[in-house]
Formats: structure tokens, sequence, C-alpha cells
């Protein structure tokens, strides 16, 4: 149809009111050594050594920084093994042999309060830096790289807002650790001395912004703010969750950073406290298996290492139909395909959703312009696309196909079926060579 | 069991073309059903030989376009192959260009003219430049142009009023000044309930509106052109009766204006053929900037031309500015203060124009 299309179906309310199963039966563990920002990395752990939760058993290696991995159940090493990785790459990955004891690492005690007070900036980034804590919304670059940002800043923005469909993990942090979340957007803010705080939830889940505000009460003497933002897609992409949390526009290419401004996801505050406050690095998540290709979608709480299959066998396994099946790591509009189910619960993952195939016939395009409409940035994707199909550089450089993110709102929205951010993808590498 | 290889998004919207070409078709419903309440047999036997050329090409050409691969050598296997190609976009594209042109034309034009016409614009303005959505010029307006210039004397209208042989609008071909003396004749209550002469589908002001508000609330059209293409019209004219003195003496400018929209097939061309996608920019100052031109064209044609109705000449005219407005260089879908001033810049220059060009306010 020809309009701007900004909502889309959600399927978070048959997600939300599944219970969660806390699973802790993994028998292997697998930390990927490598992934796809650190391209190298090493263990520094041998085979038959014991770790406990949260010990140090190796370290990945990108272009300008490093980021610690730690175990997250205790036991012994038992050699390592290739393994999918949520972007669909193959890693290495240190396998623990999980004891089931969860022995927690000497190191991991509580800082008390005074300690806290006493954190300066610097402490604050060692402190990150060593928990290995990343964007976990998703993005996984290294936090303690944002906090190292030359500017100053005067908000932290939370981002709670999860505006994919299906996804649940965020939801789910934020209506059982509501108060950890809010007590790490403080540690954020002091470590980037920010004097304002907000958190982002959707309009649309007023159970979010409730426990967020109780929350929020036992955090007076800071000036932290719960704001509700809007239910359409993709209200959850940086910039826009910036523009409708504190009105500030920051234009594309531009580091948040350099107005003043820096977001965390929800996830992430929540490893800043547990990183502050008990020393620990994550080690669990939100994971949620759901799909038509699966007999019975589930939410669960693993540990980061856990096999998928485990919990793809916990969910009933696949429902037995000739259709072929789409396995997406991460939300039904920007996540990856997989080509293996062989993956593990990494930080950065959020959801499996399991789909049977289904070919969806294109038909030619008619002009009705839906996607130039719905482009969240303002580009024109059907002129993208016909400048791709006469392979015009200067054409696609000109109509800025580099600002596009990818959100996949304009094959959503084209009634002639045609994938156009597959288009938009192939026409960002084409400029490139 | 497999794992498929896809990329990113996995769903997709509920809409299709089929349901945007649906909507169409039930806009013109009640045209079509009002053709055959006025003009009975005649209206029926056009509409449908219309349907059966302009569908009847598009199913063929597309049979043709496939490749079938040489090692199916079984000529039944090789048509069923191609057989097999064909979706319902073959079939209710197609009807919709055939129902449009059965609406610009009279219901007396010999079944030949009729013909010409439509196998004109379904081969050669559709098939020839490869099909659904590749048409560059607006099939059923083609087919129009092309009778309208070959076969001038086959246009003879029917009215109630069966002496008239020409639409109201043809009768004030050659000045405004006239539109007071005709609109004694055709009230503009007729022109709205459609009691006038003229093609099939022109006359019935009020349904073409109710079809109109129905693609704009079903989201099938585009109201940016529509609204462009009539104000840009509207204002024209105003400019243009304000030079015919006895009209503005007589205070009868409003009538005149009115007049000027409700006649002549400009409300049917504005709803149902200038809002083709297919033949629009696709930015939406694009689109304002499309109507804006077919609306002044339109204007233009009807004050300083020698044809009757110029709606049609006006949208292939614009056609032709639509890759100019779609030039990547400098098409943004954001309304900036540059493109409005722009608009009103061009609108107030092309008014002026007409305003000296027929001599001023006297």
């Amino acid at each position: 149809m020809i309009e701007k299309t900004r909502y889309i179906p959600d399927g978070k309310k048959e997600r939300k009111n599944q219970p969660v199963i806390h699973y802790l039966e993994a028998e292997y563990l697998y930390f990927p050594t490598t992934d796809l920002r650190c391209p190298a990395g090493e263990s520094c752990v041998v085979d038959g050594q014991y770790v406990k939760v949260g010990e140090l058993i190796g370290t990945r290696q990108g272009g300008f920084f490093e980021q610690p991995i730690h175990s997250t159940v205790s036991g012994y090493i038992v050699g390592s093994e290739k393994k999918v990785h949520s972007s669909g790459q193959t890693v290495d990955c240190v396998i623990v042999q999980n004891d089931k004891k969860y022995v927690l690492y000497e190191n991991c005690v509580s800082r008390t309060e005074e300690e806290i007070d006493a954190l300066t900036k610097e402490d604050y980034i060692k402190i990150i830096k060593d928990s290995g804590l990343s964007g976990l919304g998703g993005s996984g670059f290294p936090t303690y790289i944002k906090l190292e940002t030359k500017h100053p800043i005067h908000t932290v923005v939370g981002n709670g807002v999860e505006c994919e469909p299906h996804l649940i993990s965020d939801y789910k942090l934020i209506l059982e650790r509501a108060n950890r979340i809010v007590e790490g957007l403080t540690y954020a803010m002091r470590a980037t001395g920010a004097k304002k705080g907000i958190i982002a939830v959707k309009k649309k889940y007023p159970e979010l912004y409730e426990v967020l505000e109780n929350a929020r009460q036992s955090f007076t003497h800071f000036d932290i703010e719960i704001k509700r933002v809007g239910n359409h897609y993709p209200a959850g992409w940086e910039l826009d969750t910036i523009k409708s949390a504190t009105g500030i526009k920051v234009p594309q290419g531009k580091l948040p950073a350099e107005y003043g401004v820096t977001v965390f996801n929800v996830a992430t505050l929540y490893g800043f406290y547990r990183a502050v406050k008990r020393r620990m690095p994550i080690t669990e998540r939100f994971f949620s298996i759901s799909g038509d290709g699966i007999k019975s979608p589930k939410n669960f709480q693993v540990r980061i290492g856990t096999p998928v299959r485990d919990l793809i066998a916990l969910a009933g396994g696949y429902t037995e139909t000739d259709k072929n099946k789409v396995l997406i790591c991460g939300g039904p509009m920007m996540g990856n395909a997989l080509q293996s189910d062989d993956i593990v619960v990494t930080k950065t993952a959020t959801s499996l959703i399991i789909l049977d195939e289904e070919v969806i016939p294109t038909e030619p395009c008619i002009h009705c312009a839906s996607c130039v409409y719905s482009c969240p940035v303002d580009l024109q994707p059907v002129q993208i696309m016909n400048a791709y199909k006469e392979r015009d550089k200067d054409a696609i450089n000109a109509l800025g196909v580099n600002k596009c993110i990818e959100c996949g709102l304009c094959s959503f929205t084209c009634p002639s079926k045609i994938h156009l951010t597959e288009t938009m993808r192939q026409a960002k590498r084409f400029i490139k060579k | 069991m497999n794992y498929a290889k896809q990329t990113s998004p996995y769903i997709r919207k509920e809409t299709s073309v089929k349901r945007m070409m649906f909507d169409v078709l039930i806009a013109l419903l009640p045209l079509v059903v009002f053709a055959v309440y006025r003009f009975g047999m005649d209206a029926l036997v056009r509409i449908i030989l219309s349907a059966v050329i302009f569908v009847g090409v598009d199913v063929v050409a597309a049979l043709l376009k496939v490749k079938v691969h040489p090692s199916v050598k079984d000529k039944k296997e090789r048509f069923k192959l191609r057989w097999k190609t064909l979706t319902i976009n073959h079939v209710s594209a197609p009807l919709v260009s055939s129902v449009i042109f059965a609406m610009i034309i009279p219901s007396t034009l010999p079944i030949y003219v009729l013909i010409v016409g439509a196998l004109f614009g379904s081969i050669i303005a559709k098939a020839f430049f490869g099909g659904l959505g590749s048409n560059i010029f607006n099939p059923a307006a083609v087919a129009r142009v092309v009778i309208g210039l070959s076969f001038v004397t086959a246009f003879n209208y029917v009215g109630i009023d069966v002496t008239s042989s020409a639409t109201p609008l043809a009768a004030v071909n050659d000045s405004l000044a006239s539109i007071p003396a005709m609109l004694e004749s055709y009230s503009l209550k007729d022109l709205f309930l459609g009691n006038i002469p003229g093609s099939m589908g022109e006359i019935s002001s009020i349904l073409i509106i109710l079809g109109g508000l129905y693609m704009f609330i079903r989201k099938a059209a585009d109201f940016r052109v529509t609204v462009s293409m009539i104000l840009s019209f509207t204002v024209i004219m105003f400019v243009a009766t304000l030079t015919v003195k006895p009209i503005v003496d007589n205070g009868q400018i409003i009538e005149t204006v009115l007049y000027q929209v409700l006649s002549g097939g400009l409300l049917f061309g504005a709803v149902f053929m200038v809002t083709d996608p297919v033949t629009s920019p696709v930015t939406k100052p694009g689109r304002w900037i499309y109507g804006l031109v077919v609306g002044a064209i339109v204007a233009a044609i009807r004050l300083f031309g020698a044809l009757p109705e110029g709606v049609v000449f006006a949208i292939l005219l614009g056609n032709i500015f639509v890759p100019l407005i779609d030039y990547y260089k400098w098409s943004k879908n954001k309304y900036s203060w540059k493109f409005i001033l722009g608009y009103v810049v061009s609108l107030s220059v092309v008014s002026l124009i007409v305003l000296l060009a027929l001599g001023g306010i006297k």
C-alpha cells in the first residue's frame, strides 16, 4: 500500500506470558575465542584445568581493543571445538565440562558503597574492560571504548525499547532486574560524568514503566527519568532512541558522544551493576526459541555458552514437516540466518526463531513508493535498486546507500514482495569494490 | 530437513499488488454500473470488448516473454511451463487499464476504433515496454490519444439531450465567456450527478469522488498527485476567469471555475489516471510536482489549445517529466522549504503567464 509503514506486528504478547525456564543442566559449555569484531583470540587455560564461575579463560582481540572471556560455570576444561557463532561464522570454542556446582571465583566479591564512591573514571574503565562487557543489545561493541570518549557526556540513555518483534529478553530482564538496571545506570552515569540518566521503554508496555519508576524511587539523589517512547519500528535504533528520549537529533555518521549522549542497552546497564558492585561478568541471559518450526516455543534463562541444541530439545524439537527450516538468530527483521543449529548462546544472542521456509514469489515493481515512504533514514530503495541493476556506481553513491541501516522495512512493506533490503546490501558491497 | 538460505527480513506485510489492483477495480465499479445504466448495451459491449483485448494482449505478451529451457522440446510441455508463470496480475492490471480506457471513450464510438485504440494501448504502450511496471506512459491514455487524433469524426457524444453532439466542454472551447450560457443548459448539479453528455465514465463527478475516496482510504492510490493536480488547475482557472469581465461583473467566478473542474474528464483523470503508480514519480515532493505539471498542462490546453479535452494529453506529457523529477541528483523524499517555495513560485509564475496571455484583468 502507498503509505508509510511504521508499525509492525510484534509477537511479544504470546511470548511475554510464557514462563521462563532457568536452565542450568548443560553438560558442556562452549566459549568462542573469536567473533565478528575480534578476529583473533587465545585461551589462557590448559586442558584439565579447573575453572570457576567468573574466572578468566581467554582473551579475544579486535583491531584496537581486547575482550576477556570468562567462564560462566565451574568445571574442567576439556579442549576446544569448532562451533557456529550467532553471526554465522565458524569459530573455535573452549569447552568447559560443567560440574553443576557453580562455585564462585575467589575474586568475585562485592564492593562496598565506600569502595564504589571512591572509584574514578579510570577505575570504571578498567573494571568494565576486565569484565568483558560489550553492547548486549546485539552490537557487541566493547563498552569500555564508549567510556573512553574524550567528549563531555551529559546524558546516559538506557535503551529498553527492543523494537524487533518476537524478542523478549530485554522485556523479561527489565521486569525481573529493574532495580539493578537503575543501579547500573547510576554507575554508568558516574563512569561518564553524566548528570542525567534516561531509560527508554515502549509506550505499550506500561508494566515496564512501572517497575522502573518504582526502582527509580530508591535512587532519588540521581537525576533519572523513565521515558516512554513510541511503539514504532525501528524505535530501538540508537539514533531514534536518542531522538525520542532526549530530543537531540544526531545525524547519521556522527557519534552520539559528540552530542553529549551515550546509549547503553538495559542489559549492558545490568552488566555495569554486576561488574561494579559484584565484580562479576555477565553470566546469564534471556534467550527465547520461537517460530512455527518448533514444537513448543519457550523462554529460557541460560548460562552464556550453553549449546542451543540442548534448548531446542527442551522445546520439543523441530516440527516434522517436509519444508526446509529457516533458523534465525536475532529478530525476524534484522537477524542472521544460520546454516546449522550447532550454535551456542553468546552475550549478543537474544533469540532463535525457527520458521518453515516459504518461498515468496516476487512480482514486478509498480513504483508504488511504499519503500520510499517507509524508509526511516529517507533513502529511496526503489531508485537504488534500479541504479544497482544498471551497475551505476555514481547514482548508488549519490542516493546514499551507505546510510542504510538494513532495518528491513523496505522489504517488509513492498506489495510486490521484492527483497529490497538484500539489494541494498548488494549495492553497498558493489560500491565498496 | 535442510536449512534454507534466506536473508533478513523474514516476515512480510500483508499487502500485494493484487489487492491494490482490485481496490482500483472496486473504486471503478460504480462508474461502470452508472455507464451501463446510462448508455445500456452500447456501454456494456465496449467495456467487455476493451477488457478482452487488454487482458488477452497482456497474457499473450507474458507467455511470449518467458524463456523456456531449450531441453524441453514438446510443444505442449513448453506451453505448460509458460502457462505456469502467469499470475493474477496478468489479469487484474490490464483489467484496470481496460476499464479506464472504456470510461474515457463515448458510448457511440465505433467498435473498430475501439479495437484499434485498445490494441495500440496494450501492445505498444505496455507490452513493448515490458509489461506491468515497466511502461512509462499510461496505456489507457495512449490508447485514447491515438484514436482521438486518428478518428476525430468518430467521437459523438450522447446525452439526455440527444440533439447535443458535443460535451459541455467542447462547446466552450473558444471562450471562457460562454460558460455562464452553458451553465443554463447544464447546471452544476447535472455535472455532479452525471446528467450531461460525455464519455462513459467521466460524467458523474459524485461517483468519481466516491471511488477516489475509497482508493485513498484503502491506500491504493496516492492522494498527493490528485490534490496537487486539481489545486494547480483550479488556481490557474481562477486567475484566467478574472480576465473575463462579464463573469466577474455577474459574480459567477466560482461557478465558472467549478464548471471547469467538474467537466471534461478532469476529475476522472485526476483520480484514476495520474495516480497510476507505475507512471508517477516515487517521492512525496515529486508527486506534488507531477500533479502541478499535469494540472498546468490541462489548464493550458483548455485555455489556449484547440483540443476540447486536454486531460489525457496532459497526462502523457506529464509522464515525460517523471524521469526528470525522479533524477537521482535532486529527488528527495523530504519536504524542504526549497520545495514549498519552488511549488508556490512555479504555480504563481504559470498563473501570471496565463493572466498576461489572456490580456490581464480588464
